[in-house]
């Protein structure tokens, strides 16, 4: 029932710490309670010397799981806790008669039956403290043979508990792992930001120089491959820019720029035209363009390798328009028609799917010579 | 002969360019290592054209852009920059800078540029035709007073971004290869004129005045 959901966060929650102290502190005043119940009263009880024993076995328990729930908070010491502090209650069959018992006579237990219930609720959650209240009520019952005011108000007590004390340790625990992501992030950024810098002063000026030597060599007659290192430091140079640029971190609200996104995308020797401003856009609605540029590069990268690349993306406050050119041979009248004909989905269908899918609208502008243009538009729904 | 003045605060950059300018037959009258540098010693030189980095010590390029155009408006200022900050740049042409390359540039595509921008050209890569089509559209969205481009503009500006040549959009638009270099001139003119007071007025107050 508990022990299903016993998992090893609640040991790696150290600002639960409090709640735990509290809790030790409760089980401690609890404990003289119940002691106080049976020394002062011990004419009363039919085997005081048994319940004297248990009380004692009650203190002991009492220093052993309030050292374990001070070190670790231990959800497997709060489950042990629920089942022997029941096993405490129902002794008091044993310690008292059952006339005493049925007349409203206290369970040897007293207040410190609720220990568990506020331990579960904070290992657990506000379903611990549900569960443990359920069954210490069910134990106490089961004793008391009596569904009486006394059961009803102990009944509203453990409940309230259980409730309120797990749904504050749920909070803390929600709360706590907002402010860690939100840490995490802000050290990201601030991380890449620190790199953009340097790189920016250092690497990337020394490889645009490298390239700029080569164009200087091939100018003076040099042998090619001093000028292919050139072009491939030269490569080096614009991938590393987008790198530093491109931003992975989604922002709080879900969003994803999608220029960083689809800078990532796009070949190195492809020209990428975007406004100054981020284009936040939701982060399943990125994807899926990310995927359809993914399509139209590739589909220029086979039909036209050695073409150019450029890639323009718009935004105002009603839509997003991202276009898609090479200055390849272009695909010749008829084609696209003839594939869909010849049952082929195509780059075309494919790409022409997920726009529809998005609300958005594909074009080709195209012809034997002319190269390929897709122009993708899709509305933006507020975000 | 173009007069040349180099700016930049990394010395083998900045050695390396003004090197390989003077063996391609251009005249570096000057270098500078900041922003502050820059306006300082351009007031003195009075060079054709400017290259200018954009994350620059004491002054930003776009700082010095601005302060540089107000003193000498013959002095045309040409970005050229490994500046990954789109911002930046932005903010440089809107600040008077007439064309920005990127450090990646081959050296046929700098000495073109620098030709080009001593003649009072524009030089529009198609990154900066988006940075400038991005910047409209924000405008739009701020308010009527704002600058428009007109649609003959926007379709030039939007052809220049997916790399068509001026050339070759003079074909696709029927129109002569000189309206086509205008509607480029006056989209970034419409920019600059409602940027250029503030920031001049800005590097003035960091006492930077013609006076001085």
């Amino acid at each position: 029932m508990i022990t299903a959901d016993a998992s090893p966060r609640a040991r790696t929650h150290p600002h639960l710490v409090p709640l735990w102290r509290g809790l030790v502190v409760y089980r401690v005043v609890a404990l003289v309670a119940a002691v106080v119940n049976i020394v002062r009263f011990d004419d009363e009880w039919a085997r005081p010397v048994l319940g004297i024993v248990v009380v004692a076995a009650m203190a002991v328990w009492t220093a052993i799981s309030s050292r374990r729930y001070l070190r670790s908070g231990d959800p497997a010491t709060a489950v042990a806790d629920l089942l022997l502090t029941a096993l405490a209650t129902a002794s008091t069959l044993l310690v008292d008669t059952p006339d005493r018992l049925a007349a409203g006579g206290p369970v040897i237990t007293t207040v410190w039956s609720a220990g568990p219930v506020l331990a579960l609720a904070i290992a657990f959650g506000w379903r611990g403290g549900l569960s443990g209240a359920l069954v210490t009520l069910a134990v106490l019952f089961g004793v008391r043979r009596a569904l009486d005011a006394d059961l009803l108000f102990d009944a509203q007590l453990l409940l309230v508990a259980g409730l309120a004390v797990g749904l504050a340790a749920d909070t803390m625990r929600r709360s706590v792992e907002q402010l860690r992501a939100a840490a995490a992030r802000e050290a990201a950024t601030a991380e890449r930001e620190r790199l953009a810098r340097d790189i920016h002063d250092g690497v990337l000026q020394v490889l645009a120089l490298v390239r700029r030597r080569g164009d200087e060599l091939a100018r003076h007659g040099v042998d090619a491959p001093a000028v292919e290192l050139a072009r491939l430091a030269g490569e080096q140079e614009v991938a590393l820019r987008r790198l530093i640029t491109s931003a992975p971190v989604p922002a709080s609200d879900g969003t994803v720029d999608l220029s960083s996104r689809l800078a990532g995308l796009l070949p190195t020797h492809a020209s990428l035209a975007v406004p100054a401003h981020a284009v936040p856009l939701p982060a399943t609605v990125v994807d899926e363009l990310a995927a359809v540029l993914r399509e139209a590069v590739t589909n220029a990268a086979e039909h036209a390798p050695d073409a150019g690349l450029w890639v323009l993306v718009e935004a105002d406050d009603d839509a997003v328009t991202v276009s898609v050119r090479d200055d390849g041979p272009g695909i010749p009248d008829g084609r696209l028609e003839q594939a869909a004909a010849e049952g082929h989905l195509g780059v075309a269908g494919s790409m022409r799917g997920r726009v529809r899918d998005l609300g958005g609208t594909l074009s080709l502008h195209t012809g034997p010579g002319e190269g390929t243009e897709w122009e993708i538009v899709v509305p933006r729904k507020e975000a | 002969m173009v007069r040349v003045m180099v700016v930049d605060d990394h010395p083998i950059w900045r050695e390396g360019v003004a090197r390989d300018l003077t063996e391609r037959d251009i005249e570096i009258v000057a270098t500078a290592p900041d922003g502050a540098a820059a306006v300082r010693i351009a007031r003195a030189v009075r060079p054709d054209v400017v290259l200018m980095d954009l994350q620059l010590p004491e002054l930003s390029g776009a700082e010095a852009t601005a302060a540089i155009r107000e003193a000498l408006p013959d002095t045309r200022v040409l970005v050229l920059s490994a500046s990954t900050e789109h911002g930046h740049v932005l903010e440089a042409v809107r600040a008077g800078a007439s064309g920005y390359l990127v450090k990646s540039a081959g050296m046929e595509e700098l000495v073109d540029a620098i030709d080009r921008t001593a003649r009072g050209q524009a030089v529009f890569s198609p990154g900066l035709a988006g940075l400038v089509l991005g910047e409209y559209r924000r405008l739009e969205s701020e308010g009527p007073d704002e600058p428009r481009l007109t649609p003959r503009e926007t379709e030039v500006l939007r052809l220049v971004a997916k790399g068509l040549t001026a050339r070759a959009i003079a074909t696709r638009l029927t129109l002569s290869h000189r309206t086509v270099e205008n509607h480029v001139q006056n989209s970034l003119r419409k920019l600059q004129l409602t940027n250029r007071v503030e920031l001049t007025r800005y590097a003035i107050e960091r006492g930077l005045d013609a006076d001085e």
